[in-house]
C-alpha cells in the first residue's frame, strides 16, 4: 500500500506491475536525458552576449533534431507495446470474478461455481481498529487464490466507477452497461489496497477496493464460510 | 611586424565556436545523467526484484502474515 512522503510506485505484487515499473524506469531515465540536454543549452543560451545575426538554416541540424527525436520516440514505444501485448495475451484464467461499482460501494460476485456474491463497503473512519488504515478498509475483502490468473469483469450499476488496485497495475473503468475485462495473477500473498478511480459522487473517496491474495486451500475455505453465511 | 605586437585575436565565429563547446558538454552531460540513473536507480531496482523472488517461500510469508493478523479470510492458528 501507499506509503507517506513516498514518490515512486508502490511495490510491485503481480508480473504486469514489474513491467511497469521498469518501463517507467526507462522512461523516466529518456526524461532525464533530454531534460538536462534542454536545460543546459538553455543556460548556455541566456549566458552569452555572442550574437548572430545571419544564420539562416542548416540542414545537417535540422536533419539531427528531427531523427534523434524520431529514435528516442521509438525507444520508448517498443518496450510499451511489448507490455501492452504482453497484458493481452490469453491467460486461462482459474477464476472469474465480477466487480459491480454501485454509488457508494463494490460488490463482488463469484459466480464460476456457486452463486457467491457480497458487497464491499468502506469501513467508517470510526469504527477502525488499530492497525487498519483510514479510508482504505472494507468490511468484505475481495479474496483471491494467490499466484494464479484471476479474470476481473468490471462493471457499475448506476454511474461511471474504475476499479483501481496500482499494487497490481490494475486500472478498469467500470461503466454501466458495459462489461470491462482484466487480468492479474498476484505474485506473492498479501492485502492490496486500491480506490475508486473515476468521480461519482459524494462519497467518491470512500469506496476502497480491497484484494486478498491466500493460497488456493485458504480461498476455498473461505468461499465455503461465506456461501453458508448468505 | 615589429616585435612586441600582440596576435589578432579571433574576431569571428565565436558564437559558434561557444555552442560548439557548449552542446558537446551538454549531450555528454545529459548521457551522463542518464547512465547515472539507469545505474543508480533502474538497474539496483531490478536487481532487487530479482534477489527477492530468487528464494522467495510464498507459503513461509503467508503463514507469517497470517500469524501477524494481516487477513480478514484467515485467522491466526490459535482462534
Amino acid at each position: 500500500m501507499a506509503h507517506p512522503s513516498q514518490l515512486g510506485f508502490q511495490d510491485a505484487a503481480s508480473p504486469v506491475m514489474e513491467e511497469l515499473l521498469h518501463f517507467h524506469d526507462h522512461t523516466l531515465m529518456i526524461v532525464f536525458l533530454i531534460s538536462t540536454l534542454v536545460l543546459y543549452i538553455i543556460v548556455a543560451m541566456v549566458s552569452t552576449k555572442l550574437t548572430n545575426k545571419y544564420v539562416l538554416d542548416s540542414q545537417e541540424i535540422e536533419i539531427v533534431w528531427t531523427v534523434l527525436p524520431a529514435v528516442i520516440l521509438i525507444l520508448i514505444a517498443l518496450p510499451s507495446l511489448r507490455i501492452l501485448y504482453l497484458m493481452d495475451e490469453i491467460n486461462d484464467p482459474h477464476l472469474t470474478i465480477k466487480a459491480m461499482g454501485h454509488q457508494w460501494y463494490w460488490s463482488y460476485e463469484y459466480t464460476d461455481y456457486e452463486d457467491l456474491g457480497f458487497d464491499s463497503y468502506m469501513i467508517p473512519t470510526q469504527d477502525l481498529a488499530p492497525g487498519q488504515f483510514r479510508l482504505l478498509e472494507a468490511d468484505h475483502r475481495m479474496v483471491v487464490p494467490m499466484e494464479s490468473p484471476i479474470r476481473v469483469l468490471v462493471s457499475a450499476e448506476d454511474v461511471l466507477h474504475s476499479w483501481a488496485v496500482p499494487a497490481l497495475g490494475i486500472k478498469m473503468d467500470a461503466v454501466p452497461g458495459r462489461l470491462n475485462q482484466t487480468a492479474f495473477i498476484t505474485s506473492r500473498p498479501g492485502v492490496y489496497y486500491g480506490q475508486c478511480s473515476e468521480i461519482c459522487g459524494a462519497n467518491h473517496s470512500f469506496m476502497p477496493i480491497v484484494v486478498e491474495a491466500v493460497p488456493l486451500e485458504h480461498f476455498e475455505n473461505w468461499s465455503s464460510l461465506m456461501l453458508e453465511e448468505s | 611586424m615589429s616585435a612586441g605586437t600582440l596576435a589578432k585575436p579571433a574576431m569571428r565565429g565565436l558564437l559558434g565556436k561557444r555552442l560548439r563547446f557548449h552542446l558537446a558538454v551538454a549531450f555528454t552531460l545529459s548521457l551522463a545523467a542518464a547512465a547515472g540513473f539507469k545505474f543508480s536507480v533502474t538497474e539496483p531496482r531490478k536487481q532487487a526484484y530479482a534477489e527477492f523472488y530468487k528464494n522467495y517461500d510464498a507459503m513461509k510469508e503467508f503463514e507469517a502474515m497470517r500469524e501477524a493478523g494481516v487477513f480478514q479470510s484467515v485467522r491466526p492458528k490459535g482462534q
